[in-house]
């Protein structure tokens, strides 16, 4: 892979164009970046057990393959940590009417709901770091529940390694809000009229847990409509509703509980980017709940609600040099157990700021301080300092 | 391409480095008003058409695009008497942004000149370069508004769109007079030659793919040069 980037990178050279073949049948972009940061005791940054945001090396290589004038595979290809490459996205898309913004697209998709979870590229994102929203690993599996809201309370902000008595026994990692690394299997469609756009899709997974296989005979419908008044705004709306809980849990949560908040996820999603001179402002909130089982007392018995803020602000500040920051919150809702009504989850704050620099076309320097605040787990604060190199062509 | 670039750079450079070292082509007269190069510049290959990244987080496929003009040349002479450098002729020129593609492709001006940025589109452009005759960023503006940038130095200068990465052009800035910008059929013309013997080069797409002698006489009759580039 490391060859092949190298590869189409010489043949890309300084271009704008991005490297073809096939009589540009087929179309090839990629990016290569590697984050160091200090060490994240408190996965804050974490989007598996093993692999931190802020120390990743990742190669991604991307490819467009034009079948015919209205049909194209679209593929992304990556590896993180030089571990084995995953397909990250690999899809048909189908354009009936060339030069009219309807579209079909069907495969491993992107995400239609929210926004930031398609400014997937490096270059996109002013900052080594995902939001909260996207990336913080809750408490909560698709695979293994609480029995009792003991249970969960317990897990208070461990999300990075969690295990529950009902369902898979061991300890693995939990699930984000949205997760913004991986995409989901199912077909989508677009269709866009100025000054409004919309998409929906049909998929196999949900929000927290996209799925190439399917779990649970259930399918997540999701929509975005996006308004755009001018190039200046744009000011998106979204909703998702899936069923997120495996088969395997379901079978094994014991004879004689009952779902009173149901077994799906529902989310609702806000994006707004407004840009203008040398400022991007984007800010998104997601709200979510998860329905659980209600197996023994002390009951589970409402869905469990969260809540996800972020604002972010990028300033060039001369050519080639620009400052971020982003400042957000998650929060989650409250639940009585034994141990009193506290949050379901540990709530957690961050705020982040940094600096990017363009030395040269195609490649990027970041460097960012991160302040993390949660309101349980282990670690509570921290400071995290990060550095990142992205190449791309 | 950093070096393929570099070395038009040098070529652009270097009519300035021989003026600053006081050793112009020897002996000129003063400038006055002196002979015609004129020629065609041939493309052997076609020129290849802009590529656009894969746009897989999209939720559908990119919109239609203008695609640049890469058949357009530049010919300029390599060395130049010294009092050229002497008598800068700025100008204002245009580089639109329109249908997603900055247009002309080429823009060759000579140093002092002013270049406007007009956005044509309805989307935002946001115009930049990092080269190192010239690194600015207009930031984002939108259909109707244009911004200016004034380029002091000679050499080649690489403008982007930081929303589009398909968008690029080029603007060869020179401390001399003597450069043309062939036509769509690939003709040029230099006017105004004072008569002696120049390196002529041909530049197509951020290379110089092409030198030649040639002579223009004093009797004032046009000096004829060809180019035909791989």
């Amino acid at each position: 892979m490391l060859a092949l980037m190298a590869a189409v990178s010489a043949q890309s050279t300084a271009s704008a164009d991005a490297p073809s073949f096939f009589g540009g049948r087929l179309r090839l972009g990629g990016e290569v970046s590697g984050t160091l940061g200090s060490d994240d005791k408190g996965f804050f940054n974490y989007s598996d057990y093993a692999v931190s945001r802020l120390r990743l090396f990742r190669i991604d290589l991307a490819a467009e393959l034009r079948l015919a004038s209205a049909l194209a595979v679209l593929a992304d290809v990556r590896t993180d940590n030089l571990e084995t490459p995953r397909v990250y996205a690999l899809y048909l898309r189908v354009t009936p009417w060339p030069g009219r913004a309807i579209d079909l697209q069907a495969g491993l998709v992107p995400p239609v709901f929210g926004a930031y979870g398609r400014l997937r590229y490096g270059y996109d994102d002013p900052l080594p770091s995902l939001p909260l929203v996207y990336q913080y690993l809750t408490v909560l599996r698709y695979d293994s529940v609480p029995a009792r809201a003991e249970d969960l309370a317990a897990q208070r902000g461990r999300g990075w390694l969690v295990g529950y008595p009902v369902g898979a026994s061991d300890p693995e990692t939990g699930l984000p809000v949205v997760a913004g690394e991986r995409y989901d299997t199912g077909l989508q469609l677009r269709v866009g009229r100025a000054p409004l756009s919309a998409a929906v899709a049909l998929t196999q997974g949900s929000l927290s847990c996209p799925l190439v296989h399917d779990i649970n005979d259930g399918r997540q419908l999701s929509g975005r409509v996006a308004f755009t008044p001018g190039p200046a705004l744009v000011v998106g709306v979204s909703a998702a509703s899936a069923e997120w809980l495996s088969r395997d849990v379901v079978a094994a949560v014991p004879a004689g509980s009952s779902w009173p908040s149901g077994r799906r996820q529902d989310a609702l999603g806000v994006d707004v980017e407004w840009s203008a001179g040398y400022w991007i402002v984007r800010g998104e909130a997601v709200w979510s709940r998860w329905g659980l089982p209600a197996v023994a007392e002390t009951l589970i018995a409402e869905p469990l609600p969260a809540l996800g803020a972020f604002a972010e602000a990028r300033y060039k500040i001369v050519p080639g040099l620009y400052a971020a920051a982003r400042l957000e919150h998650l929060g989650f809702g409250s639940i009585g157990s034994a141990l009193g009504r506290q949050t379901w989850d540990a709530n957690v704050s961050r705020l982040e700021a940094g600096l990017g620099w363009e030395p040269r076309r195609y490649l990027l320097l970041k460097a960012s301080w991160q302040h993390d605040r949660r309101d349980g787990g282990r670690v509570r604060r921290s400071d995290l300092f990060a550095g990142q190199v992205l190449l791309w062509f | 391409m950093v070096l393929r670039t570099g070395v038009a750079a040098r070529a652009l450079v270097l009519p300035t480095a021989v003026w600053l070292l006081g050793a112009p082509l020897a002996g000129q007269p003063p400038l006055r008003r002196g002979g015609t190069i004129r020629g065609r510049v041939e493309l052997r290959r076609q020129p290849a058409e802009t590529e656009l990244r894969p746009a897989v987080t999209e939720l559908g496929s990119h919109g239609p695009h203008d695609l640049p003009d890469r058949r357009r040349s530049v010919v300029y002479l390599e060395s130049a008497p010294q009092p050229a450098f002497a008598q800068p002729q700025p100008r204002r020129a245009t580089l639109d942004q329109r249908n997603e593609s900055f247009v002309p492709y080429v823009l060759a001006i000579t140093v002092g000149s002013t270049v406007d940025f007009p956005n044509s589109d309805r989307t935002y452009h946001n115009v930049f370069s990092l080269s190192k005759t010239k690194r600015f960023d207009l930031g984002r503006y939108p259909r109707g508004q244009s911004r200016s940038v004034r380029f002091e130095q000679p050499g080649v200068v690489r403008v982007f769109c930081e929303i589009h990465s398909h968008m690029s052009a080029w603007i060869l800035v020179f401390a001399h007079p003597y450069f043309a910008t062939t036509d769509a059929e690939g003709r040029y013309r230099i006017d105004g030659v004072p008569a002696g013997a120049y390196t002529l080069a041909a530049w197509n797409d951020g290379v110089v793919r092409a030198r030649r002698e040639v002579e223009v006489g004093a009797e004032g009759e046009p000096a004829d040069a060809d180019f035909a580039l791989d």
